[in-house]
């Protein structure tokens, strides 16, 4: 309990969490209550917010913003905490057996993420998309890739300073099985490290994702990603440049509610971990 | 040094290994190479005559050993949109995105170490929070959404830099700004939550015991024990600062490696995209070394 109350004195925890809350209602159930993205009306195109009932005004073709932000905010959600949910659950598996089981185990896995970890995330997509083909897809198998890496890296060095502390080396003793001395005894303790990097891993989700598509290699039309909106409204900067702040400002929030979510987490669960985490989310 | 060594050995065989996934990656992709050179109306037989003349009918290890006895030579191949020699447009693009790479990082170094030292100098006034706002802002903000209001703002509105192209210095400052952006948000992070970490310690404590002044303290003592994560962080910011080119040079249109990488995937063109991605890999892998070493040469604990 003492937990919960600290959660609710922590600024950033409370706003990034409401700011998140707000952010996922919208994309839950924006796209249910404001019809239609895809309904077109050429003589309604660039109108500026708040016109002839579009919330956030339309874009070149008419179509509203305000119902293909929320789409977009959808894909982008889906995308992102998809692809952290499965890196997470796969890179902590691989750190803790690399990290806890050593000798050549650890040597085969170390090699490949070192290898892994040489490509800029940003490249191994634009690889992707080169070999399958632009669109969602080659993005979350970029990012997921990347990002895996990423958390069996931190999670390998957190276990193998964890393996020979006291706790461990008497559980060993005891004669428990490794599989419940990684399940249940150095689990629990990466969880804080691992809990904090998800919450940014989220967030590089969301901004690759957006970014692969404002450059034409992620979502494809008409499927209404923030990134693609952004760069659809580019050419239309001076006419009406709501087309791309709209979308702009939406993918700014989602980032910074997860952002202040890790912040918060990173002071409320361990704030030793500031420069570990830090330089991990660096990627 | 006999760590160095290793690192050094061990990031050869990781470029090798590197050379070959890139490869395999772009041979075994399902795209029609032949589409990047022919018109739609191109028969089969000149399409099959095209893959064997740059000799795609050859297996794959072969072809892999040619590329990389070619590459050795220096002979990269020519792009297949443009027939130019990749060795001849890689010079160019490595020196233009040479230019944006080193200025972003020295803008990244030069703002963010002496604001994030300013945050923990002054920390919990207003000028802390200021800084420690503007960078989780600067660490959320999309750099090509930032590269859009830059533009409209600074070149069509204002008229005081060039959108784009590459005109001089000039037309560097904007594309170069919001590569950083990122990079100084979180250069302050980390130099903040260093110079914090080492303000706490014993020897800072021991030192002005002994008379020294803060500002002696601070600037010779603190600094330098927080510059390991910072140095280690520089290395790993090459990585990003690459991957988020792509992006920046595609939308400032500055003729880049980042940008002849998008189109060429965008167009399919293989040959250019293969030397450039693995020119990339190099670049990223060759600054984790770096960071490494530096991390180890600048911290005496690991020096033997």
């Amino acid at each position: 309990m003492n937990l919960l109350r600290r959660a609710r004195k922590n600024k950033q925890l409370v706003s990034g969490s409401i700011l998140a809350t707000v952010i996922v209602l919208l994309g839950v159930v924006g796209p249910w209550l404001l019809g239609d993205y895809t309904d077109q009306d050429l003589l309604l195109g660039h109108l500026p917010p708040m016109t002839s009932g579009y919330l956030l005004g339309s874009d070149a073709l008419g179509r509203d913003i305000a119902a293909r932000v929320v789409v977009g905010i959808r894909i982008s959600l889906i995308v992102a905490i998809s692809v952290t949910v499965i890196a997470v659950v796969v890179g902590t598996a691989i750190g803790l057996v690399a990290g806890y089981i050593k000798g050549a185990v650890d040597s085969m896995i170390s090699l490949v993420v070192d290898f892994i970890w040489g490509f800029p995330l940003i490249l191994v997509a634009v690889l992707a998309a080169a070999s399958i083909g632009s669109g969602l897809l080659p993005v979350i198998l970029a990012v997921g890739l990347v990002n895996t890496v990423a958390i069996a890296r931190v999670v390998r060095g957190e276990v193998l300073g964890l393996s020979e502390k006291e706790f461990v080396v008497a559980a060993r003793a005891g004669g428990y099985s490794t599989m419940r001395i990684l399940t249940r005894h150095l689990l629990p303790n990466i969880m804080p490290v691992v809990l904090v990097l998800s919450s940014y891993y989220v967030a590089v989700g969301i901004i690759a994702e957006a970014s692969l598509s404002f450059v034409g290699l992620g979502a494809q039309p008409p499927l209404p990603s923030l990134g693609q909106m952004v760069s659809e409204g580019r050419n239309y900067m001076r006419l009406n440049h709501w087309e791309s702040t709209v979308p702009g400002i939406v993918i700014f929030v989602m980032v910074l509610s997860v952002s202040l979510i890790g912040d918060g987490l990173r002071d409320l669960l361990d704030p030793r971990l500031r420069t570990a985490v830090e330089r991990a989310s660096s990627k | 040094m006999k760590i160095i060594f290793s690192r050094i050995v061990s990031t050869l065989l990781l470029l090798l290994a590197s050379s070959l996934a890139v490869f395999a990656a772009i041979r075994f992709s399902g795209g029609d190479v032949t589409a990047a050179r022919m018109p739609a109306s191109a028969s089969a037989a000149d399409r099959e005559l095209f893959r064997k003349q740059i000799g795609l009918d050859q297996p794959i290890l072969k072809q892999y050993i040619t590329y990389m006895g070619n590459f050795v030579t220096g002979d990269l191949g020519n792009s297949l949109t443009s027939n130019a020699r990749i060795s001849s447009l890689a010079v160019e693009k490595i020196r233009n995105s040479l230019i944006l790479g080193g200025s972003s990082l020295l803008i990244v170094f030069l703002v963010g170490v002496p604001l994030g030292m300013i945050a923990a100098l002054r920390r919990n006034t207003w000028v802390d929070t200021g800084i420690t706002s503007f960078s989780v802002a600067g660490m959320a903000v999309p750099n090509f959404w930032l590269a859009l209001i830059a533009i409209h703002l600074f070149a069509s509105t204002l008229h005081w830099l060039p959108s784009g192209g590459q005109g001089g210095f000039k037309s560097v400052i904007l594309p170069a700004l919001v590569l950083s952006a990122e990079g100084i948000a979180l250069t302050v992070r980390i130099t903040r939550s260093a110079m914090l970490e080492n303000i706490g310690q014993d020897f800072v404590r021991t030192l002005r015991a002994s008379g020294f002044s803060e500002r002696r303290i601070y600037f010779k003592h603190v600094l330098r024990s927080s510059l390991l994560p910072i140095i280690s962080l520089a290395g790993l910011r090459v990585g990003q600062v690459v991957g988020y080119a792509l992006v920046v040079e595609t939308i400032f249109g500055w003729p880049g490696v980042g940008q002849i990488l998008v189109n060429a995937v965008l167009r399919r063109d293989y040959p250019v995209i293969q030397f450039f991605s693995l020119l990339l890999v190099v670049v990223v892998t060759l600054g984790n070394l770096l960071a490494s070493i530096g991390y180890t040469l600048a911290n005496p604990r690991l020096r033997k």
